[in-house]
């Protein structure tokens, strides 16, 4: 089930408001506000603007994104993206250009005499 | 061939030590413990207690030195403190005030 | 014997695997850390701490490279980077910072999204703002650390491209009060300035009775003594 996914568009022009959940890959292309969780991956395009707190499995963010996200494997903040809030996640990739002002929380496996 | 070289524009305050060579062309104030040689380049300004096995200054170096090994004063260094080394070197041309200590037993 | 030495190493400062340094390092050359630092950093130049290197300090740079460890803030005008094997815990306030992945990171990041003057009258309400591209070239452009009057001067445009009107206003009130002392008035400020220490000697007329106040006051206590 979970491997053919539909992807899901949220095309420009769409405004979502109020708390969107569910299985499946979804990419947005208008604008969220409110919340997300999502078992997969949410990619977020330059056109995007998602003004909510993110539950997702991965995150690609291109737009606009602002609020706390929590990815339980990967968030990419790509060159074109903006981002404002704190992150949390295993990996967290911020690509130089992109602009984000917030805090990170990843594993950090530091020397022992430190 | 020495690892770590600190440049002529650093300022260190504060304690340098390791098991490495160490070249100072610029400002260290402090303390200096290494277990390898010391450079003291000609632009270097060393105000710190060295201990080490071998230094060689052509700098300037206040502050007392005990190597296990040798300390070489070069032409034109300026060296004030005291030095406790079983070899001691002091060129032509160095000048140098305090006492030396080479250790002498019976 | 001494040009010997002057020749073979190069002028790059190097903290070499086994080296431990603890205190406070400053200087304006690139300083390749593969020991270990700790206290406080301050160069003009580049930090790079390679695989080996630990840095357990707080850190001012133009630009930083994170291969090994870093504990502590880090604050770059230019650019900071965590490369794959990079690993820190701390603050990083820096117009642009690269993580990339493989590197791991705990902390908070500051990019300044703006003009200067905004960074740091509106940082404590956190209202999250939409500033998608203005910011960048006002950061591009400036040096974080650079003193207030030029960005007084260079962030004007960058206002009037963003809608959001509250948070403007404070970058305009500035520019209005600040400089009017200076622009508006001088004939009057100049002179007042001169009051200040001529008055004893030479009684002037002129307008500020605040400044004639504070020199009377000056007098009577003199007296007293």
């Amino acid at each position: 089930m979970l491997q053919n996914n539909p992807i899901n568009i949220i095309r420009k022009g769409i405004i979502i408001r109020g708390s969107l959940s569910g299985g499946g890959d979804l990419v947005v292309e208008g604008q969220i506000e409110g919340q997300v969780d999502l078992k997969n991956h949410l990619t977020i395009e330059t056109t995007g603007k998602v003004q909510a707190d993110i539950r997702a499995e991965q995150l690609t963010i291109n737009g606009e994104a602002s609020g706390n996200i929590d990815a339980s494997s990967k968030v990419s903040i790509n060159a074109s993206a903006s981002v404002n809030g704190d992150i949390r996640a295993p990996r967290i990739v911020i690509e130089d250009g992109a602009i984000f002002n917030g805090s990170i929380e990843m594993d950090v496996k530091l020397p022992d005499d430190i | 061939m020495a690892n770590t070289i600190i440049g002529s524009s650093i300022v260190i305050d504060g304690e340098i030590s390791g098991d490495e060579d160490l070249v100072i062309q610029g400002t260290v104030k402090g303390r200096i413990s290494l277990k390898e040689s010391l450079y003291v380049e000609s632009s270097g300004i060393v105000e710190a207690d060295i201990d080490t096995q071998n230094v060689e200054i052509a700098g300037r170096v206040t502050g007392n030195i005990v190597a296990s090994d040798k300390v070489e004063l070069k032409a034109d260094c300026r060296v004030i403190g005291d030095i406790k080394s079983p070899r001691i070197l002091i060129a032509d041309g160095a000048a140098f005030k305090g006492n030396v200590d080479m250790d002498i037993k019976d | 014997m001494a040009v010997k030495n002057q020749s073979m190493f190069s002028n790059n400062t190097v903290v070499g695997p086994s080296i431990l340094i603890s205190g406070r390092l400053s200087g304006d050359e690139d300083l390749t850390v593969r020991g270990r630092v700790e206290g406080e950093i301050v160069l003009s130049h580049t930090l790079i701490v390679e695989e080996s290197g630990i840095v357990k300090a707080n850190v001012e740079v133009k630009h930083a490279i994170v291969s090994g460890v870093v504990v502590g803030n880090i604050r770059a005008t230019e650019c900071v980077e965590l490369t794959p094997g990079g690993r820190m815990v701390g603050d990083i306030v820096s117009p642009r910072v690269m993580i990339v992945d493989g590197a791991s990171f705990r902390g908070r990041v500051d990019m300044g999204e703006a003009q200067g003057p905004r960074e740091a009258q509106e940082r404590p309400a956190t209202k999250p703002s939409y500033t998608a591209y203005a910011p960048r070239f006002s950061s591009a452009l400036r040096p974080p650390s650079v003193p207030r009057p030029p960005l007084r001067s260079a962030s004007p445009p960058a206002p009037l491209q963003r809608p959001a009107a509250p948070r403007p206003m404070p970058v305009q009130r500035t520019v209005v009060t600040a400089p009017p002392p200076a622009v508006a008035s001088p004939p009057e400020h100049l002179p007042s300035d001169a009051d200040e220490d001529s008055a004893d000697a030479k009684p002037l007329p002129p307008e500020p009775p605040v400044l004639m106040d504070v020199n009377k006051k000056k007098v009577v206590v003199k007296k007293k003594k």
